[in-house]
């Protein structure tokens, strides 16, 4: 696979992008899951706002229950997971059957974790489902274009929740200094003065992480 | 000791590694789309070595003479001068397309890919149930069940000796070079929602063609390309499109299409692209030209049919008209126009009055409907919640013309679940299972 369409090169993007989102979020919720428990501590709204999403949800085990698995609402992680499939199924040629089935895999144990009643003790198979397919796809896909461009989604994704959640500066600029290279190498079109802007952003005694978001979303 | 039944206790693990693999298939049902696994039998159709070489004989003669066909009525039009075929069943037929007039396609061939369906007999005797000319799908499913039952029971694969059926994509990729015109080998598929989608993106994965929709392609000059994504265009060769006629380009054909490519047929005239399978084939496998089939063997090629059609009758005819009514009961009724197991109705399933209003709509429009005699086609086992059942199944053979027809040695074996059926297609429920042919 030598060559790529605009659409194809879209999907990869978007691939990186949305499994990266399940990856973290998935992490982040058992982290606040946890604190939950006890009823002290982190708390849904403080999640949502982080995330910038709607706030939605009635009681904490309502949150519990739907943002991990409600199709309806469009910010959960089920749909996060199915949008990643959306991305890949078009993409079988381009990603090989195999790595198309990891995520095929973190769909079907993600389902049967809604109907668990202890779903905690089943996102570690998502996890697992997803650092397979990123495993994968590295080892099976011989295309650097390909492999860029999906690592440049997920990079840009990662940068992006990282500052949405106010990670320490180190991590930022950690996740920045990934993220580079990889949109170079990805023969996409891209604004070079974003790179820069992200590394003096990142450098700064005081990270501003609205500008870090903005300026990371442009990027293509 | 291993035997046919050996892959039994894997089943439910080969259907699960079916479904981690997306293998799968789309159907509407009112107004939503969704995906369905097709169930997949463990127990194998098994065909002997020399059978097979029968059927491979049969076949072929089969698909060359159809090609022949396809080359007439777009050109001379000898075997409807020589009264062999009555015009009406060519200009009537909804597969003709008068576009395609004068059009030669690369290397003259129409039908690259052509799925043949059969039954065996009670008798033992294999019939051809249609021809599939246009846009045949199937081949994908054994292909990878086949690959999972060899994981599940090497030794069944070592002991038996089952030809190796995953050489599909090999046959599919010399067909596509063996027409490219100059450029890239492409899978043109309508998209995701597709019924057939995931055959599309395994056959592109498999045979290294790049998987595009209409969007990503473009007529520019005299030519096709593909648009990448770092802005040039890369030319096609070859589009093995699995989008049918009407919707391939709507600047000849459906102006509504959205999903075709424009102006790509007149590419396609000008010789600078190849179009596997051609425009127009549809005129070959319509269920009324299926009568034809044999008279077309003994026309073009000078040789008895090696395989027999079940027996059929024209209602356009006045004396199988006659036969139809009279026999109303014992025969099978299918609308030329529909496919997919729609549009067959068995006359003794009728009530009085469907047949009334049935026989009505017959005689008004007679060119319609072909009527066949009920083939008591041979059972094949499957399991069933553990039992082990007998049902009614047809075998799909894929013949894949290059420089000579290839017939692939396998098929798409369906099965019908429901013990009172005959009909076998996964839209209607049914599942299928490996075919295996015996290489000695």
């Amino acid at each position: 696979m030598g060559i790529i369409s605009i659409e194809q090169a879209d999907h990869i993007l978007w691939l990186g992008r949305y499994t990266e989102r399940v990856y973290t979020t998935v992490q982040l919720y058992n982290t606040y899951f946890d604190s939950m428990i006890d009823g002290v501590g982190k708390s849904y709204p403080e999640f949502c706002e982080k995330l910038d999403i709607p706030n939605i949800y009635e009681s904490t085990d309502d949150f519990m229950h739907r943002y991990p698995f409600d199709r309806d609402n469009p910010d959960s992680i089920i749909c996060n997971l199915l949008r990643a499939y959306d991305n890949a199924i078009v993409l079988r040629e381009t990603i090989g059957s195999e790595s198309l089935a990891y995520i095929q895999l973190a769909i079907y144990d993600w389902k049967k974790a809604s109907e668990n009643p202890a779903p905690l003790m089943e996102t570690q198979k998502l996890i697992d489902h997803i650092m397979a397919f990123w495993g994968i796809t590295d080892d099976v896909i011989d295309s650097e274009e390909v492999r860029n461009i999906l690592k440049a989604g997920k990079r840009i994704e990662r940068v992006d929740l990282f500052a949405r959640l106010g990670m320490p500066p180190k991590s930022i600029l950690r996740e920045i200094h990934r993220l580079c290279p990889r949109v170079e190498k990805s023969s996409l079109p891209y604004d070079a003065s974003k790179l820069i802007r992200l590394n003096e952003l990142a450098n700064n005694d005081k990270i501003d992480y609205y500008e870090i978001v903005r300026e990371v979303e442009s990027i293509f | 000791m291993p035997s046919y039944t050996s892959l039994v206790p894997s089943s439910e693990a080969i259907n699960e590694l079916l479904a981690r693999y997306g293998v799968r298939f789309g159907i509407y049902k009112n107004n939503t789309f969704k995906e369905q696994l097709f169930p997949f039998d463990a127990i194998p159709r098994v065909i002997e070595c020399d059978e097979f070489s029968y059927l491979e004989r049969g076949l072929k003669q089969r698909v060359r003479a159809l090609n022949l066909f396809l080359r007439d009525i777009y050109s001379r039009k000898q075997i409807v001068k020589d009264g062999v075929i009555p015009e009406d069943f060519i200009f009537a037929s909804g597969g003709y397309l008068a576009q395609c007039e004068g059009v030669l396609p690369s290397k003259g061939i129409y039908s690259h890919i052509s799925g043949i369906d059969l039954v065996k007999g009670k008798d033992g005797k294999w019939y051809i149930l249609e021809d599939n000319l246009r846009v045949p799908s199937g081949a994908s499913y054994p292909m990878i069940a086949r690959e999972l039952c060899r994981r599940s029971a090497p030794k069944v694969f070592h002991d038996i000796p089952v030809a190796d059926n995953r050489n599909y994509a090999e046959l599919l990729r010399r067909t596509m070079d063996h027409v490219n015109v100059g450029g890239i080998n492409v899978i043109l598929t309508p998209g995701r929602y597709n019924s057939a989608y995931f055959e599309h993106s395994f056959l592109a994965e498999k045979t290294g063609a790049y998987l595009v929709n209409g969007s990503e392609l473009s007529v520019e000059g005299d030519f096709l390309y593909y648009n990448t994504a770092d802005g040039k265009k890369e030319r096609v060769g070859t589009v093995y499109r699995r989008i049918s006629d009407e919707y391939l380009d709507p600047m000849n054909f459906n102006p509504e299409s959205l999903i075709g490519i424009p102006h790509i047929f007149d590419v396609v005239r000008k010789g600078n692209v190849a179009l596997m399978n051609a425009i127009g084939n549809g005129v070959a496998d319509d269920k009324g030209i299926y009568y034809f089939v044999p008279k077309m063997i003994k026309y073009y090629l000078g040789e008895e049919p090696i395989l027999s059609n079940a027996p059929t009758y024209l209602p356009f005819y006045e004396q199988d008209m006659k036969y139809t009514l009279e026999n109303f009961d014992n025969l099978v009724l299918k609308d030329v126009a529909e496919a997919g197991g729609y549009g067959v109705v068995f006359g003794n399933k009728m009530t009085k009055e469907q047949k009334a209003d049935f026989i009505t709509l017959l005689k008004a429009e007679p060119r319609r409907f072909i009527a066949q005699e009920v083939i008591d086609f041979q059972d094949l086992d499957i399991m069933d919640e553990g039992r082990q059942v007998a049902r009614k199944a047809d075998l799909r053979a894929f013949v894949l013309t290059a420089d000579e027809p290839m017939v692939w040695k396998s098929g798409l074996t369906r099965f019908s679940r429901n013990p009172d059926s005959f009909i076998v297609n996964s839209s209607q429920g049914g599942g299928f299972k490996d075919t295996w042919v015996l290489s000695r």
